[in-house]
């Protein structure tokens, strides 16, 4: 087990150095320049460019960048969006607004996801399983903006339980969650229904099985059956559908932090590649991929631990 | 009786005449003959989503909806560029119900001062239905008025915009079915596209493990560490926007997750033991993977496809709200909601609309997906 | 269980009435920003966003006041002492306060502002509002020219008109004859706010090419009524009283609260709540608010325009005048500036209706007979110079100018930033008149670029033809003919690649010493200036803006109107509950 561990945390670490370079190329490949501040006199454009080694040919420059990260952890400073500040202050800056948001998303949603999934395979057809489908059914069609703003009108403005924006200075800690409540929600609705309806599915499948059959004949009680052998058995795809959750629920963030005006990296990374800040966007890639790689890798480990069967290199 | 195939008997026995041979066992034993006809796995599948009657009607509510994408647009009398500045905003009017008050193209305007509506100019004769409410503000005398709003704009009596008219005064209803159009064209390409490539991929790693799945898994572990929406974006940006673009944008990354599902089923299902019987008869690997492993993964496939067409319409609808959606004029559902929400506040049925079709749309899928999954799944063969 | 959740519910909700009525004794002043500053220094970013912690957090030599009665607005020291003094031909001279200190008490004197000047336009550093410095209601001596020296042609710092006398003490020396009032109003903008030396020296990279001063809070020093509280970036700034300002009677709010809020949406569900004291509807929301007897209106310096391109290797008759004119009468200026940028004013010229309001008659070119005479010769092409009849003409024109077959259709481009949704409504709008007008001879397509500036997206592609624009030039209050400044080869990043002889030599006679001197010649000058201009076509003029503001109840504001130059003064501005 130790020894697929360390396998799993080498492989990340060579995917990580894999992104950073892939980053790295198609974003500085990009048809935009890096500067673009025609009241510039050329000769001090030029010693600029120097200074960030721009007329270098790319694999040196390539060189410089790694060299940065590696040595110094300096990842550049950022041109466009806060001009001349170290790039990894201001991602540092944001980390937290962020972590809090998407964390108690994905603290929320997996948790919900699995109790509702759940309860609408056991009760499949029943009411429950009809209302709890058709949740889920809404949740996944109806864009997340659409739901963050609808939101934002009833239960800020036409029903004020919560503020309108999130408090960056909120004075007390009760203050600052209840005005982080709204993006939360907003942004679990998604993957709560994405994880119930993989796991009713996943949950009517297995309890069909014939070793639930087995079960039972062998004098577990339905309950105990449920319990042991399907709902283990039906966590494993859902291991599946977390990574490209977390993913999801960052993704989601990006719109959900400009509709309630959270000082995230999200509505940052929009802003970056939108205005061409290529040292921001290459480390707010690098800065996304992380946690990416991060959970993709604790998940794999874990599900090794699930299912040993689908440890990856397990032969034929 | 007659020996029919002497080729592989040995020279004497061949020599033996006929004549001297006489039959051993002179009844015959034969399996009964299948008066039914065979039922195939696919037709029996077939067969029991059409008694499923909620697939069905999911699959009927799918197909309108794609008849009405291609006819409506049509037959609306508006086409989906035609402008009228002058009549923008419009509130639904639909004949009939608006004799019931619905959708009867009026609209509560609030905050307007007395005096103006005296202005006929901008209040033309018979626009202002009744006064809700009147206040004052500042020493102004101000009132809140419902007012038939295609008068106000001056549009003819006999004009009927059943979801309104946009922010040029563009028919919503013809822009919404020729978005879902787009939008339906957009997912449902990007879709199979993903399913093809991850399907070979994931098959490719699944059953031939080892070195193989080791390489392949990280190449894909390495495009799935740039997060979904961020290759999205810099797809987008360098291809430029339109249809193409966002397609290509989707298929990036898109493949990935079907490929690691079907990796997975094949990991569960290439140890078991018919496999392993097949195998050892000497069944060639790509007759294993099609024949007797890939068909296991078909319900869990349509299931993902059928989530991931909703997820198509919500990867476009993401890019149009952060403006990197189709070109204008060009609407698509995500165009439409982007461009809704952004008056939400004002003019809530911009939004309501699309978000209603798309909603059904994606009831429809789920649902037929549901049923698709039941049919296929191979322990309820049989079944009624 | 229960009982501690309650005991938990009802601390916290005291906590928070608590909270609440501490926070009600304090005068807060709510407003908002639709995006945040790129970095507080002021000489350094273009964003017009910077103006708000620079006017609130930074001192300058002058700051334009309320009148006791609130029917205007005057200038008074605020690092400076007294008014500008003339001592000599076009020089001014500055006297400082010595009462005049940072945030942290260090003292304000000569060398301070010497030293904010001198980096401001520093060469090397290429500050992006060196030019506000330099050339904008005063022409400082010799300023631009040492801020654009070559290596080949150095200037010194010696030669620049801004000298120090003595401690307390500074001279300008302008280019030209100019008022007391530009002087002042010179010295008011965000550029000219000092600079914290040893702050700045700090930040300042070791080739001393660049600088981090200002990119946050703590490497920036406050010396205005208000120092920064916090800045959380891309969320909120907030200010509070400023104890070492020596001016603290003028200012009556304890604390601003200024939010980053990127949604309309948002802003106006704050607003209806009460939480903004100030709101500017949009093009979507001044539906909801046209009659509300809480808006106000008035022009402002901008003229929507749209740029042409007459090097797009794609378009044949890019090159001819008669196209531009095609394209000018194909705009239905009345429908553009209404229906799609909401409740806005059409125009068919360029020359904004603020120009002017600042010289001594007080009377804006546009009012004057000289501006009316244009407008007249407008009228007479067509409503606000729309006539699809005479497009029509010169395009069959330019085609034959250009020897391109009568049958040709011909793609334009259009390129616009996305966010600003009036412009998309516009495109969309003019894609589907276009081929109408020109009866399917031109078609329109759309290309959109987000994040970068207009100016970039055309510097990074000839493959575009019409771009729209919104620059204006506050100069132009003073002088009209200043609105054409980014038209000439002269400006470094003009947004346009069309320059004319005839009109850049008018524009140097309107500019030369005489005619500035002579303000009705001026406005004549001006008048040929901009017929010249429509005369060419330069660029296509749409949309004289309208800005539509509201203000809280509980405001109390300085002044009785509008005051364009001087705004609301709601820095002044009182808080009741």
């Amino acid at each position: 087990m130790i020894k697929y561990i360390i396998g799993r945390i080498g492989a990340m670490l060579l995917t990580l150095f894999l992104v950073m370079t892939l980053s790295f190329w198609v974003i500085r490949l990009m048809p935009m320049s890096i500067f673009e501040n025609p009241e510039v006199p050329p000769e001090v454009q030029q010693k600029l460019e120097d200074r960030m080694h721009l007329h270098e040919p790319m694999a040196v420059q390539y060189y410089y960048f790694i060299h940065g990260i590696v040595t110094k952890g300096d990842f550049g400073t950022s041109v466009k969006i806060r001009p001349g500040l170290d790039v990894f202050d201001i991602i540092k800056e944001r980390i937290p607004p962020t972590m809090l948001l998407n964390f108690f998303s994905l603290l929320i949603s997996i948790p919900v996801g699995i109790i509702a999934g759940t309860v609408a395979a056991l009760k499949r057809n029943r009411w429950q399983d009809t209302i709890i489908s058709f949740l889920i059914v809404i949740f996944i069609s109806v864009p997340s903006f659409v739901f963050a703003s609808l939101m934002q009108y009833c239960f800020t403005f036409a029903w004020p339980l919560f503020p309108t924006l999130y408090n960056a200075q909120a004075p007390t800690v009760w203050v600052a969650f209840s005005s982080m409540v709204l993006p939360i929600i907003a942004l679990s609705l998604n993957p709560i229904a994405t994880i119930a309806r993989y796991l009713r599915g996943e949950l009517i499948e297995t309890l069909s099985s014939e070793y639930m059959l087995l079960a039972r004949t062998k004098g577990l009680t339905q309950r105990e059956a449920t319990w042991n052998h399907a709902f283990r058995n039906s966590l494993v795809p859902i291991a599946n559908t977390i990574i490209p959750l977390i993913t999801g629920i960052m993704g989601g963030s990006l719109v959900i932090e400009k509709i309630f005006a959270v000082p995230g990296e999200g509505g940052l990374l929009v802003d970056s590649i939108l205005a061409g800040d290529h040292f921001l966007t290459v480390a707010l890639l690098i800065f996304y991929s992380v946690i990416s790689l991060v959970s993709i890798c604790v998940i794999d480990i874990s599900y090794g631990i699930i299912d040993p069967r689908i440890r990856i290199g397990g032969g034929k | 009786m007659i020996i029919e195939d002497r080729n592989h008997l040995p020279q004497e026995m061949n020599d033996i005449p006929d004549a001297k041979l006489a039959l051993a066992q002179t009844d015959y034993t034969t399996d009964e003959r299948f008066t039914t006809e065979p039922i195939g796995f696919y037709k029996d599948a077939f067969r029991r989503l059409r008694a499923n009657r909620v697939s069905m009607i999911s699959l009927c509510t799918i197909l309108v909806i794609v008849v009405l994408a291609l006819v409506v647009p049509n037959i609306t009398g508006y086409s989906y560029t035609e402008q009228n500045v002058k009549q923008k905003n419009l509130p639904p009017k639909i004949p009939i119900l608006e004799n019931w008050g619905i959708a009867d193209g009026t609209r509560t305007l609030t905050n307007i001062k007395k005096s103006s509506l005296d202005d006929a100019k901008r209040f033309p004769e018979g626009s202002v239905l009744s006064i809700i409410n009147e206040y004052t503000v500042r020493k102004t005398e101000v009132v809140d008025i419902k007012v038939d709003y295609y008068a106000y704009c001056g549009a003819p009596e006999t004009e009927y915009h059943w979801f309104g008219t946009d922010y040029l005064g563009r028919d919503i209803l013809t822009r919404l079915f020729r978005g879902a159009r787009i939008s339906l064209m957009i997912a449902v390409i990007s879709v199979v596209t993903n399913l093809i490539i991850g399907v070979i991929y994931g098959s490719i790693a699944g059953y031939y493990g080892g070195k193989v799945d080791l390489f392949l898994t990280h190449l894909a572990e390495v495009l799935d560490g740039l997060p979904y929406i961020v290759v999205t974006i810099l797809f987008m940006i360098l291809l430029g926007s339109g249809m193409l673009s966002i397609i290509l944008a989707l298929t990036v990354t898109g493949w990935i997750g079907t490929a690691r599902l079907t990796r997975a089923q094949f990991y569960r299902y290439k140890g078991r033991e018919y496999v392993l019987a097949a195998r050892t008869l000497g069944v060639p690997d790509r007759k294993l993977i099609f024949r007797h492993i890939l068909p296991n993964t078909i319900g869990p496939l349509i299931t993902r496809a059928m989530i991931a067409v909703p997820g198509a319409i919500f990867s476009e609808s993401f890019l149009a709200y952060i403006g990197l959606g189709i070109k204008p004029p060009e609407p698509s559902i995500g165009i439409l909601l982007s461009v809704g929400q952004e008056v939400l506040l004002q003019y809530p049925y911009q939004t309501l609309f699309p978000a209603i079709l798309i909603s059904v749309l994606m009831i429809a899928f789920n649902m037929l997906s549901n049923g698709l999954r039941d049919a296929m799944d191979p322990s309820r063969r049989g079944e009624a | 269980m229960k009982k501690t959740l309650t005991l938990i519910l009802t601390l916290t909700v005291i906590l928070t009435l608590a909270l609440a009525v501490s926070a009600s004794a304090e005068k807060v002043f709510h407003t908002y920003m639709n995006e945040d500053c790129p970095t507080l220094n002021g000489q350094n970013s273009v964003q017009t966003s910077v103006n708000t912690p620079a006017s609130y957090c930074g001192a300058t030599l002058y700051r334009a006041v309320p009148d006791e009665d609130g029917a205007n607005f005057h200038y008074i020291g605020e690092i400076a002492k007294d008014l500008p003094e003339l001592v000599g031909e076009n020089t001014w001279r500055i006297t400082l306060r010595e009462e005049a200190c940072w945030a942290n008490g260090d003292p304000i004197n000569a060398d301070t502002i010497i030293y904010s000047f001198k980096t401001g336009l520093d060469p090397q550093l290429a500050n992006q509002m060196a030019d506000f410095i330099s050339d904008q209601d005063i022409t400082i001596l010799n300023a631009k020219a040492y801020n654009q020296q070559t290596a080949e042609a150095p200037v010194d710092w010696e030669d620049v008109g801004i000298k120090k006398i003595d401690d307390y003490t500074i001279e300008i020396i302008t280019e030209s004859e100019v008022s007391q009032t530009s002087v002042c109003s010179h010295f008011t903008t965000r550029a000219t706010v000092p600079l914290y030396e040893p702050l700045y020296e700090e930040c300042l990279s070791e080739d001393r090419l660049s600088s981090t001063y200002g990119s946050t809070a703590e490497t920036w020093m406050c010396c205005g009524p208000y120092v920064i509280d916090s800045w959380v970036y891309g969320s909120v700034q907030s200010y509070v009283r400023n104890e070492n300002y020596w001016m603290p009677e003028l200012y009556n709010y304890d604390k601003v609260e200024v939010r980053i809020i990127p949604e309309m949406n948002a802003r106006v569900e704050l607003w209806e709540q009460g939480g903004l004291d100030y709101l500017a509807p949009d093009a979507n929301t001044i539906e909801t608010y046209i009659d509300d007897p809480r808006t106000v209106e008035y022009a402002s310096a901008t003229v929507y325009h749209i740029d042409l391109n007459c090097q797009n290797p794609l378009n044949p008759i890019c090159s001819s005048v008669n196209y531009r004119k095609a394209i000018y009468h194909a705009m239905n200026r009345e429908v553009i500036a209404h229906d799609l940028f909401g409740y806005q004013e059409p125009s068919g010229t360029y020359v904004n209706g603020q120009a002017g309001m600042f010289s001594e008659s007080g009377l804006t070119y546009r009012e004057s007979e000289y501006g009316q005479a244009v407008t007249a010769m407008v009228e007479e092409w067509g409503p606000y110079g729309y006539n699809p009849e005479l497009a029509r003409e010169y395009l069959a024109k330019a085609y034959e100018e250009c020897g391109v077959p009568e049958d040709t259709v011909i793609e334009l481009i259009i390129g616009y930033d996305p966010s600003e949704s009036y412009w998309k409504a516009t495109a969309e709008y003019l894609q589907e008149e276009f081929p109408k007008i020109f009866e399917g001879k031109v078609t329109l397509k759309s290309t959109t670029y987000s994040g970068t500036s207009t100016t970039e997206f055309k510097k990074g592609t000839d493959e575009w033809d019409l771009s729209p624009n919104d620059w204006s030039r506050g100069a132009s209050r003073t002088y009209p003919y200043t609105c054409f400044y980014y038209y000439l080869t002269s400006y470094a990043s003009h947004p346009n690649n069309y320059f004319d002889d005839e009109f850049e030599a008018q524009y140097a006679v309107c500019d030369s010493e005489e005619v500035k001197a002579d303000y009705d010649r001026m406005l004549q000058e001006t008048q040929k200036l901009e017929e010249i201009y429509l005369e060419k076509v330069i660029h296509v003029p749409v949309v004289q803006d309208v800005t539509y503001e509201m203000f809280s109840d509980r405001m109390v504001l300085p002044v009785e109107t509008y005051l364009p130059g001087f705004g609301w003064g709601l820095i002044f501005a009182d808080i009741e509950e």
